[in-house]
């Protein structure tokens, strides 16, 4: 289990160094192939690690390896060392198959571009990076790999580097991001402090021995960091901003590889957060804040890939409501079902995009339904996953999360409505976008640019197979558990994380009705208003369209004073005192020199004088003191 | 030991000294500057090798010898430089040459 776990891990890792030590010996498409074929090699490996963890008794499938003593200081070691449990294995085998599908898919929608093997590198070294953050054995390489994650989000992000908005979004994403990254450590440090450890088992098995005040420090500096990464409140604006990198990156960010870290991480450390419960309502709180701001926000949106950004960030929310009320299986459920169904729809939105070349706003769109039959179905099995409509997946996921909110006390039930309005927001925004884009007449654009199916088989396939498999997955993907019944996943996490909260059958049947009522509900008001009455989109707020103000809120408190002390700085500090140390430095030495260069006159008896002179003196001091 | 005393040949090193000294100082042409640095070689010699009969040691003459040779190249180099300077047909005067000046 051990050597399939490593190989999982290490392949990505080869691959692009492989990609990046050949460089320009080996044509674009080898690279990808190269990516491709690693990627499925760490998904084929991460399947023999699970067969083999099935074969195991539940309570003897957590397994440490460790590679070598990677860091020593006094008492505290650290190892290069990865888990392999039932919570590792879970996620392992979700981003490298999802994201061994989106490399798939890169291979059709970025052929032709000039630094294809920069990108595959790229995508190489971001599954690589999200292996070692589930796999990382302790703490601190799970940082590692939160770094890591974040590194690759900025080079992918920006992998347009021409483009000054791209480079723009990386840098926002990254500084978000390492934000994150800084409370995180602070946490750690914390813990190395208290407990003396980063290995899970010890700091989770200190921990109940740490004062309240440490402890409530710790889950927040872990909390801050799951919502940079998984772009919640308040860190939640890098996100559609993230939207500038190509669409498989966007894809791979949202289904597999990042904004899912900060469930893990919650679940991951949910020994840590029960003993903090208060941070823990808190992160449930802000995902269900969170989910209904980015509903809102959606509805507004006209650029389609930005529409997905704000239901990932949705659905992202769901999965914190679920993490923090400790319904942690559900929430893992809805993380995998959700890889699923986004990666689909942002593939599929990829399609539409490379058909109609390059362009993104979904106003110019319309009436491709006929023209991208096999698209349009792609995309309707992706939005009425997301919308929770069963049989689909996202509806046994979803509604398991909120029927374990309505189990809760008063503060889940206030969180179980407000996740029913985000329901409503999700069947109605992401409609939206689908009878925008694919129903009623042909618009101008698409007239003029009609869809072109390209002639390149690799293409075609490498486009077509992969949203097929996703379609596939996003459909019954969901039956893998249906609560009350059959909870295999549960069973399965069981081990690392025992759920907190359990819903009644009767529950599971309340909620599971409600939301998929106003689901349709919100569906039906899409059709209304978009399909057939074709309206002119109301009036949009213009606090949505602003994003509730964020981006200026942020510009405000940290952008504007931060270059009003620089400024403040410049006069007083770096004007008068650092540069004019060094020019006073430069001045005072030119002066000294003039001054010393009157000596020099070019006469040769004066300097023949000067020796005499000095040969006297020397004379008389001799002799003055003998 | 033979010969005036020490003292004697002291003073006539330094007069010697003194007056190649005041000939480098207030003398102008380049020649006359070279020829009064020789004299004062000569007095340093002579001192030299005054102190080395006084003492009844050999040192005092061989670096006497030693100062001759270095005496010899300089002014093979120095009457190099004042012909030079004369075939292109500068003024030979030590107070001219100074764009060394600062």
């Amino acid at each position: 289990m051990n050597a399939a776990a490593w190989t999982c891990l290490l392949l990505p890792l080869g691959s692009t160094v492989l990609i990046t030590l050949l460089g320009g010996s080996i044509s674009r498409r080898a690279a990808g192939w190269i990516s491709t074929v690693s990627c499925a090699g760490a998904f084929a490996a991460a399947v023999v690690a699970f067969v083999v963890m099935l074969g195991r008794s539940p309570d003897d499938r957590s397994e440490l390896s460790t590679a070598y003593t990677w860091l020593a200081a006094g008492n505290f070691k650290v190892g290069f060392s990865i888990l392999t449990d039932p919570l590792s294995m879970f996620m392992m085998l979700v981003v490298t198959g999802v994201g061994s599908l989106i490399v798939a898919y890169s291979l059709g929608y970025m052929d032709g571009d000039d630094e294809e093997r920069r990108y595959f590198a790229y995508m190489s070294l971001f599954v690589f990076s999200m292996l070692l953050l589930v796999q990382g054995g302790n703490l601190l390489f799970l940082l590692i790999g939160w770094g890591l994650v974040g590194l690759s989000s900025y080079l992918l992000i920006g992998f347009h580097h021409e483009r000054p908005s791209a480079v723009a979004a990386a840098k926002k994403a990254f500084i978000m991001n390492a934000f994150g990254d800084a409370t995180m450590a602070l946490a750690f440090f914390l813990l190395i402090q208290k407990t003396g450890s980063l290995d899970f088992d010890v700091v989770f098995s200190r921990a109940d021995g740490l004062s309240q005040t440490v402890l409530v420090l710790v889950a927040l500096g872990l909390l801050g960091g799951a919502v940079a990464k998984s772009a919640q409140l308040p860190l939640q604006t890098w996100l559609p901003d993230a939207m500038e990198g190509p669409t498989p990156v966007s894809a791979l960010i949202h289904a597999a590889t990042m904004v899912t870290a900060g469930v893990y991480l919650i679940v991951r450390t949910n020994p840590l957060f029960e003993l903090a419960p208060h941070v823990q309502e808190l992160a449930a709180g802000l995902g269900t804040a969170t989910l209904l701001m980015a509903g809102l926000i959606a509805l507004v949106q006209t650029d389609i890939k930005r529409v997905i950004a704000y239901s990932t960030m949705s659905q992202i929310g769901y999965m914190f409501l679920g993490a923090g009320i400790g319904a942690y299986a559900n929430a893992m459920f809805l993380l995998m079902v959700h890889a699923f169904f986004k990666a689909l729809l942002f593939l599929g939105a990829g399609i539409v995009i490379h058909a109609l070349g390059g362009e993104q706003d979904i106003r110019r769109m319309g009436g491709l339904r006929k023209l991208m039959p096999k698209t349009w179905l792609a995309m309707l099995i992706g939005g009425l996953a997301l919308a929770g409509i069963p049989p689909l997946s996202g509806f046994f996921a979803k509604d398991s999360i909120l029927a374990a909110a309505l189990a809760g006390d008063t503060y889940d039930r206030v969180l179980f409505a407000v996740g029913i309005v985000g329901a409503f927001l999700t069947g109605l925004y992401t409609f939206r976008m689908l009878f925008v884009v694919f129903g009623g007449e042909q618009s101008a654009y698409v007239r003029e640019h009609p869809p072109h199916a390209g002639h390149d088989r690799l293409v075609n396939w490498s486009m077509g197979l992969t949203v097929a498999v996703l379609a596939v997955l996003a459909t019954f993907g969901g039956w893998i558990q249906f609560a009350g019944v059959w909870t295999p996943i549960t069973d399965w996490l069981e081990p690392v994380a025992k759920p907190l909260i359990e819903a009644t059958n009767s529950q599971e049947a309340v909620a599971s009705i409600i939301s998929v009522a106003v689901g349709a509900l919100g569906i039906g008001v899409a059709w209304w208003i978009y399909s057939a009455h074709r309206m002119k989109a109301p009036r949009p707020w213009a606090v949505l369209e602003h994003k509730f103000y964020f981006d200026e809120l942020y510009n405000g408190l940290f952008y504007w004073p931060a270059v009003a002390l620089a400024r403040i700085l410049d006069w007083t500090v770096e004007g008068p005192i650092v540069n004019g140390s060094i020019v006073g430095v430069a001045g005072l030495t030119r002066r000294t020199g003039d001054w010393f260069r009157a000596l020099q006159t070019g006469l040769v008896r004066v300097y023949a004088f000067a020796l005499a002179a000095g040969l006297a003196v020397l004379v008389l001091v001799f002799i003055a003191v003998r | 030991m033979l010969g005036p005393d020490t003292a004697a040949y002291l003073i006539v090193a330094a007069f010697l000294f003194t007056t190649g000294a005041l000939g480098v100082l207030v003398r102008r042409s380049p020649l006359i500057v070279l020829l009064s640095l020789e004299i004062m070689l000569n007095g340093a010699n002579l001192a030299l090798i005054a102190f080395s009969r006084h003492f009844a040691n050999g040192d005092g003459q061989i670096f006497a010898l030693a100062v001759m040779a270095v005496a010899a190249s300089e002014v093979v180099v120095g009457l190099g430089l004042i012909v030079a300077m004369a075939r292109k047909r500068l003024d030979l005067d030590v107070d001219k040459l100074s764009s060394l000046r600062g």
